[in-house]
């Protein structure tokens, strides 16, 4: 060896500039081991991340860039695949390295337009000036289906109803953040009045998938998500395409005004579930999902407790019903974007065709019901059809579960002729509170938009608004009076549809926020909404983006004065 | 169920496939529909979500986005009705409320304005969105400049970064009108695991990603600015990808990817960012001649200040010198004398040159070239057992396949854009399985990843196959018609049971076997290998392996099926073809066949050379020690950093007398020579090269040498004649003619041809594009059929003990190629990647006491570099993994010469080390 050639070369070293490790955010061994621990033998499956993000949320009170970090170690999945989801989510706080933690108590405040009726916005302010800086945290929250009981504030997973500062100062005080689970009617109760006995009948194969799907088109039955597809007929669509085949239940009930399905969970679970097992034999599904929201902590338990008792009894295999909560996300309750939650990922509306009946979960043919229709699904089934097809008002056949709110004396679940008016529903709602004289109504949740107390005689069910511009949707049923005006009842509509929006197509993302400007304003440009609610409902992907002008388009049309739009003739 | 459908758009009557959308319909008729978040590019699926192409169709309550809808029979389209227009030029209206004025654009001849143009829509009626919600700039990253506010939400960069590359950093965070595009978990991009491909630069249609060469201080930047466009092919990896050079003042300023057979428009950091060494200080811009008072040779030049060592001169001095001093060996000491490497970063048509001037010129096969260093072993046992060296299947053909194992290579950093392929065949459902000792980025994607022991192939291989042969899970009627030995084959697999393999190659037998029935099960599986396994002393063995297995599952010659060693420089595949090694001339024909050197003297009009095969690499530099060897011609190589125990073979070119170098940097070899002689770069050059598909394709000249830089076959002519040997060459199309005289490989493949597009080899016919799967009825061996080649377990040379009781592998990182000489020096690679640095596991680290980012000492029993340590989960407790790109220290220090003896290819994969804290710690 020569000793010139030992030299290392000239070149210069750009010593102390080189990364330490690989590129980005290294996994830490603490945190690999915390994720390990708390996921234990659970599988690492891509569609069970929301679950696993809850895990976290729940453990530590938000989710920290070293255990998502983790997380994707565990699961093998990038740090964006896990971002992107986690960030969709409003349940969700994802705290970065340089971001300080939430405190441990978050209270949600829900400003939609019922609880907003009731002042839901002098509320948040007062506990938002009480609690600034100090060990609460206090946001604002979208319908948390108590629009009966409004303002509804919720501390940890506790709903106080009739919310007032004074309520929340006690509740915190007695550390009341766990949900109150109701009475409700159990599995030895149900099945004494006669639950499940049809389900094993037809388990038995004393009757076939096609008998129970003639039952329920002869009843009648209309899916009660809003959208009113004929129940028994999407079942033959499912069954017509190949299997596996899953069903998926609808239980996000987010539309705010919307309170039905929590109403019959909190009270009778196993009808529910029985008409969930009744779907699912038809379809011969592998697998049956329920996508339950998270603001309904008490279904949560319930739901549990009672699949539970299920798999107990024998009624059902271990494993076979699949309970997911949601995280806060009102599009989740978009049949194809619920899809796409339950397989972990953000909550984007997918584009139709294909139909989710034919292309739904993983791919597969997938039954998708809202709870309510289950519900009923299971009452025809023990009852006959005429538990539905018997009742007939105003040309219309069968019932319909509004759920009212706004300024009526006795609001809450009202079963009712589905031809009921609103006349007929204020009146079944104990009339207008006193000292309010009836102005407006929003027929459907805020989708539906705001119809004037002029169109009184208009029957409330599937296919009687549209010629109005509206539909009934989720019968939800704001009711208003002379105190309040169409105009910001509108814009708290835009204003939940802007904060919702997926954020995936232009007209929905851009619209929603352009529209909450425009509208802001004292007098509208009503040319220029227009041209852009044209746009929203032709071009935007889902239902939301295509329904969400509905309320400015009726304000436009029904209150014109209030909008600085001359009334013309 | 028929496959088109008849239907009527605007008002006409059209037919068109079942899977064919609107836009694309349309476009076909004549009416582009505006698309943004549509990419109209291979490998992006359009996606729908900008609803800036949407049209109407009779009996639909709304508007249809063409881009993702197809058409069904008797449907009524029309693209051109009142609420379809409206309803495109209010989305366009919405995105542009938001954009920076065009004055201020990122890129003001971006897809988007030209969009908005042609929609006459220039500004926007709505109100802007509120300024906190507008993400600010993101300069963090040097070779993108990042530029949300001008983001339209099209989610094509998610899509480039997901779908298309699979590097999963970007992701679309947030919901609504908070949603914004982020990178990992909204990190800078610069701190991201960002990888750098560019794919997302490529296609964002608004400017918000710009190359950063591209946007000024005000981040203003027009990608229509520049003066021409070339199109060639990368010069960095086997991959062969194809590029076009944006040049402005006769400087590369940009480069995008382009729909080449191997790269579909996709190119990685160094092929898109890495090109401005070519414009380095340090380029060699005349030739040069050692100084009579130079000092003594050695690593010792700065080349930034050659002057004390070299002296310009002119090109005939040089010349005249270089050839003088070959002259004066041959005639003192004879042809043997001077041995020449060639280089697999040139053309083919100088690889041949370079041959054909080493065998006339002196008589003589000592001509080698790297690829001794990579693959000599695969293509030696390719060559045994199928009869021939090339991949029989490309690795694009992985789109077929539906089972495929990766073994000792690291495509996401070293084939980056074939990994795209094979992370791709992931997402499709296909099953991936990864063998290597380190857990590279491939496996976060494999079904199965064995971190096997190093060395321990052949147990592990013979392991799987004892299985597929106990299970009876191989392919009787493939084995019966295709291939011979398998009854002696099957003898030897009797003793690899995978439970008395499990212990040795560090993989329990349950996943042995059930890696073995995945792989034989498959209905087409594929095999990639790389220098994991080619390297060494049993190299040749771990390729027979392979070889075996894929023979005995029949995953062979049919479509998805195939052998595919990732052949690593740009042109190796094509400089082994033209024959630029020992022991073959072009298309692998003998050197000890008489009939064979017959024919090439008769091409060549010469005389006849030595009918023995010459010496390879690492034998050339023992040679040189030896004596024997006096002088040497390299072309583009720098085996004073590539080669192993690099010191040993440092002091044998020290050594030489009369070394002539060729190249465009005064790289470390070229600190010993006589003569430099300054070569054009590849972006300054016309040639063809044939990339790891065997795919021919043509690279062409973006901006001219500097200074007087010449392209090296004209050098290699000029040295040529100046030896006597009276060659005529004026341009390479008539090298490649002459090639293709001795090539049948390049029968139907013409220089006209390769003008218009690349073409494979063998392509059967003059309009024939080539063929990607070879070998589907036979042979090129005696019988037509393959051979099972048995291979037992040979333990590494360097076998650890307790004085270097851990193992050291050496491969390459992203950022930099080979030994460094170009990507160094280019900007944005060098600032990747500044720092010399070796990886182990941060359990390691905290056994020796050392934190991630000190300097440790490195020894093995040839000698020891001091280098900053990473910490890298990915790295087996127990081993040190080493890029070689380092001068200051280099790898191949520390690494083992004893040769494969087959490939004679040396063990860089494995050395015994001793690692220790410096005193600086």
């Amino acid at each position: 060896m020569t000793t010139e050639s030992q030299k290392p070369g000239v070149w210069k070293s750009g010593t102390g500039r080189g990364r330490r490790t690989p590129k980005g955010r290294q996994v830490t061994e603490t945190a690999l081991t915390e994720i390990q621990t708390l996921l234990g033998n659970k599988p690492r499956r891509r569609d069970l991340l929301i679950e696993y993000l809850h895990l976290i949320q729940d453990q530590y009170n938000h989710l920290s860039a070293d255990h998502l970090r983790a997380l994707a170690e565990e699961m093998k999945l990038s740090q964006a695949e896990i971002y992107e989801v986690a960030t969709f989510y409003a349940h969700f706080d994802v705290v970065r390295e340089d971001e300080t933690p939430p405190p441990e108590l978050t209270i949600r405040v829900c400003d939609s337009l019922s609880c907003e009726l009731a002042g839901a916005q002098a509320l948040l302010t007062a506990l938002q000036a009480e609690h600034k800086g100090g060990s609460v945290r206090v946001v604002r929250a979208p319908c948390m289906g108590r629009c009966d009981t409004a303002p509804t504030v919720e501390l940890g997973h506790y709903h106080a109803d009739h919310a007032t500062p004074e309520k929340i100062a006690s509740a915190i005080k007695a550390k009341q953040t766990h949900a109150v689970i109701p009475e409700y009617q159990s599995l030895a109760a149900y099945q004494k009045s006669g639950g499940y006995i049809g389900l094993k009948a037809m388990r038995d194969g004393r009757k076939t998938p096609d008998q129970v799907q003639d039952t329920i088109n002869e009843s009648g039955l209309r899916g009660l998500g809003g959208a009113g597809f004929p129940a028994g007929r999407k079942w033959s669509f499912v069954r017509a395409e190949k299997g596996p085949r899953y069903v998926a239940v609808n239980g996000d009930e987010g539309e705010p005004g919307t309170f039905k399905d929590r109403y019959y969970l909190e009270r009778e679970p196993h009808r529910f579930l029985d008409g969930l097992l009744i779907a699912a034999w038809a379809v011969e599904a592998e697998r049956a999902y329920i996508y339950m929201r998270d603001e309904y902590p008490a279904v949560l338990h319930i739901l549990a407790a009672e699949i539970k008792a299920l798999e107990t009894e024998g009624l059902v295999e271990p494993g076979y019903i699949e309970l997911r909560r949601g995280a806060g996300a009102y599009i989740c309750g978009e049949e194809s974007a619920m899809i796409e939650s339950l397989e972990g990922k953000r909550g984007l509306p997918r584009h139709r065709p294909p139909y989710v009946a034919q292309v739904g979960l993983f791919n597969s043919p997938t039954l998708v019901h809202n709870v309510e229709t289950l519900y009923w699904i299971a009452m025809v089934v023990a009852e006959g059809p005429k538990v539905l097809n018997s009742t007939e008002l105003n040309g219309r056949v069968g019932l319909r579960s509004y759920s009212v709110s706004g300024r009526v004396k006795e609001p809450g679940v009202k079963l009712l002729a589905a031809g009921s008016t609103i006349t007929d529903v204020i009146k079944a709602s104990g009339g207008m509170l006193d000292g309010h004289t009836f102005k407006a109504y929003q027929p459907g949740g805020p989708s539906s938009g705001i119809l004037p107390a002029t169109m009184n005689d208009i029957p409330l069910d599937f296919d009687t608004l549209q010629p109005q511009g509206t539909f009934i949707g989720s019968a939800a049923v704001v009711v208003l009076s002379d105190q309040d005006s169409a105009k910001d009842a509108a814009l708290n509509m835009l204003r939940f549809f802007e904060d919702e929006s997926c954020g995936q197509c232009t007209p929905c993302r851009v619209g929603c926020e352009k529209a909450v400007k425009l509208m802001d304003a004292p007098t509208w440009n009503t040319k220029l909404l227009e041209d852009l609610c044209q746009t929203m409902s032709d071009a935007s992907i889902c239902g939301l983006g295509q329904a969400a002008p509905n309320p400015i388009r009726l304000v436009i049309e029904h209150f014109p004065h209030e909008v600085g739009k001359e009334i013309s003739s | 169920m028929s496959d088109t459908v008849t239907f009527t758009l605007d008002g006409k009557s059209v037919t068109a496939k079942t899977d064919e959308t609107l836009w694309e319909i349309s476009k076909r008729e004549g009416t582009r529909l505006p698309h943004l978040c549509h990419a109209d590019s291979p490998g992006y699926l359009p996606d729908g979500n900008c609803r800036a192409c949407m049209v109407e169709i009779d009996g639909e309550r709304t508007l249809a986005a063409s881009c993702i809808r197809t058409a069904s029979e008797g449907m009524v389209v029309n693209t051109q009705s009142i609420r379809a227009v409206t309803s495109r030029k209010v989305v366009i209206e919405l995105l542009m409320a938001d954009q920076p004025e065009r004055s201020d654009a990122h890129d003001k001849s971006s897809h988007m304005w030209s969009i908005a143009s042609e929609q006459g829509v220039d500004s926007s009626r709505f109100p802007t969105k509120e300024k906190e919600i507008v993400p600010l700039l993101d300069n963090s990253h040097v070779a993108m400049s990042v530029n949300l506010d001008a983001c339209i939400h099209c989610n094509l960069c998610v899509r480039a970064c997901r779908d298309v590359q699979v590097n999963d950093v970007i992701g679309m965070s947030g919901r609504g009108k908070n949603a914004r595009i982020t990178f990992d978990m909204a990190d800078p991009m610069g701190a991201s695991t960002c990888v750098a491909c560019g794919e997302c630069v490529q296609a964002c249609p608004t400017g918000a990603l710009m190359p950063s060469t591209v946007v000024d201080g005000q981040q203003k930047g027009d990608s229509l600015d520049f003066d021409k466009e070339v199109k060639s092919v990368c010069p960095y990896c086997g991959v062969g990808c194809q590029l076009s050079f944006k040049v402005k003042d006769e400087k590369i300023l940009w480069v995008d990817g382009v729909n080449g057979p191997s790269n579909e428009q996709r190119l990685c950091v160094k092929g898109r960012f890495g090109f401005d060494y070519i414009a380095h200080p340090h380029r060699l811009q005349k030739p040069l001649i050692r100084r009579d008072d130079a000092p003594a040779k050695g690593l010792n030049v700065d080349p930034s200040n050659l002057g004390e060592v070299f002296r310009e001169a002119t090109w005939d001095e040089a010349l005249d010198t270089a050839a003088g001093g070959f002259k004066a060996l041959k005639d003192r000491d004879g042809g043997e004398s001077v041995a020449g490497f060639g280089s697999a970063k040139c053309s083919n048509e100088e690889a041949y040159l370079f041959q054909k001037f080493i065998r006339t010129g002196f008589g003589h096969n000592n001509v080698d070239h790297c690829t001794r260093l990579c693959h000599a072993s695969s293509v030696a046992a390719l060559l045994e057992n199928v009869g021939s060296g090339a991949v029989t299947a490309t690795f694009n053909e992985i789109e077929n396949s539906d089972c495929a194992i990766v073994i000792g290579a690291n495509p996401v950093e070293n084939h980056p854009v074939a990994a795209t392929y094979f992370k791709q065949f992931v997402k499709r459902g296909g099953t991936l399985i990864v063998m290597d000792p380190r857990g590279m980025g491939l496996a976060r994607h494999a079904k199965f990843s064995l971190k096997f022991n190093p060395g321990a192939d052949v147990a592990m291989l013979n392991a799987i196959m004892y299985t597929i042969m106990n299970e009876k899970l191989y392919d009787e009627e493939y084995i019966a018609t295709f291939t011979e030995g398998w009854d002696e084959f099957k003898g030897h697999l009797s003793n690899f049971t995978p439970e008395r393999m499990a212990e040795h190659c560090g993989i329990d037998a349950n996943t042995l076997k059930a890696v073995a029935r995945a792989f034989a099960t498959a209905k087409a599986g594929m095999i990639f290998w790389g220098m994991g396994v080619s390297q060494h002393i049993h190299g040749t063995d771990n390729s027979r392996c392979l070889i075996s297995l894929a023979l005995m599952c029949g995953h062979v010659g049919k479509s998805g099926a195939g052998l595919h060693p990732l052949r690593g420089q740009n042109n190796v595949q094509g400089a082994s073809d033209a024959g630029l090694v020992p022991m073959f001339l072009p298309d692998y024909q003998s050197v000890t066949d008489d009939g064979v050197r017959s024919a090439f003297n008769d091409i060549w009009g010469t005389d006849d050379f030595s009918s023995q095969k010459g010496l390879t690499v690492v034998e050339i530099m023992d040679a040189i020690h030896d004596d024997k060897i006096k002088g040497m011609y390299i072309m583009g190589e720098n085996p004073a950093m590539s080669d192993p125990d690099v010191e040993h073979a440092r002091d044998a070119i020290a050594k030489l007398q009369h070394l002539v170098v060729q190249d465009i940097f005064l790289t470390e070899t070229a600190n010993y020579a006589d003569v430099i002689l300054p070569a054009a770069a590849w972006p300054e050059k016309t040639g063809t090269v044939t990339n790891t598909n065997r795919q021919v394709q043509m690279g062409r000249p973006a901006v001219s040498p500097p200074g007087e830089a010449c392209e090296d076959w004209l050098i290699t002519v000029q040295l040529a004649n100046r030896m006597g040997l009276d060659w005529k060459y004026q341009h390479p199309k008539e090298v490649f003619a002459e090639m293709k005289l001795s090539m049948k490989s390049l029968d139907n493949i013409t220089w006209e041809r390769l003008l218009d597009k690349a073409v494979t080899y063998p392509s059967l016919t003059p309009t024939d594009p080539g063929q990607p799967i070879v070998f589907t009825d036979g042979f090129p061996r005696q019988g037509g059929r393959a051979k099972f080649t048995p291979a037992n377990i040979v333990a590494p040379d360097d076998k650890p003990d307790s004085e270097y009781p851990m193992i050291l592998i050496t491969g390459r990182q992203l950022e930099h190629w080979h030994t460094g000489s170009m990507t160094r020096r280019a900007t944005v690679l060098d600032s990747l990647e500044p720092e010399a640095n070796c990886s182990l596991h941060p359990r390691t680290l905290r056994d020796l006491g050392v934190e991630a980012g000190d300097t440790i000492k490195l020894s093995t029993r040839r000698g020891s570099i001091e280098v900053m340590a990473r910490s890298d989960r990915a790295v087996s407790e127990g081993q040190v993994f080493m890029p070689f790109a380092y001068v200051e220290a280099a790898a191949n220090v520390l690494t083992n010469s004893a040769l494969d003896p087959v490939g004679k290819i040396p063990e860089f994969k494995f050395s015994a080390v001793r690692i220790e804290k410096t005193a600086n710690v």
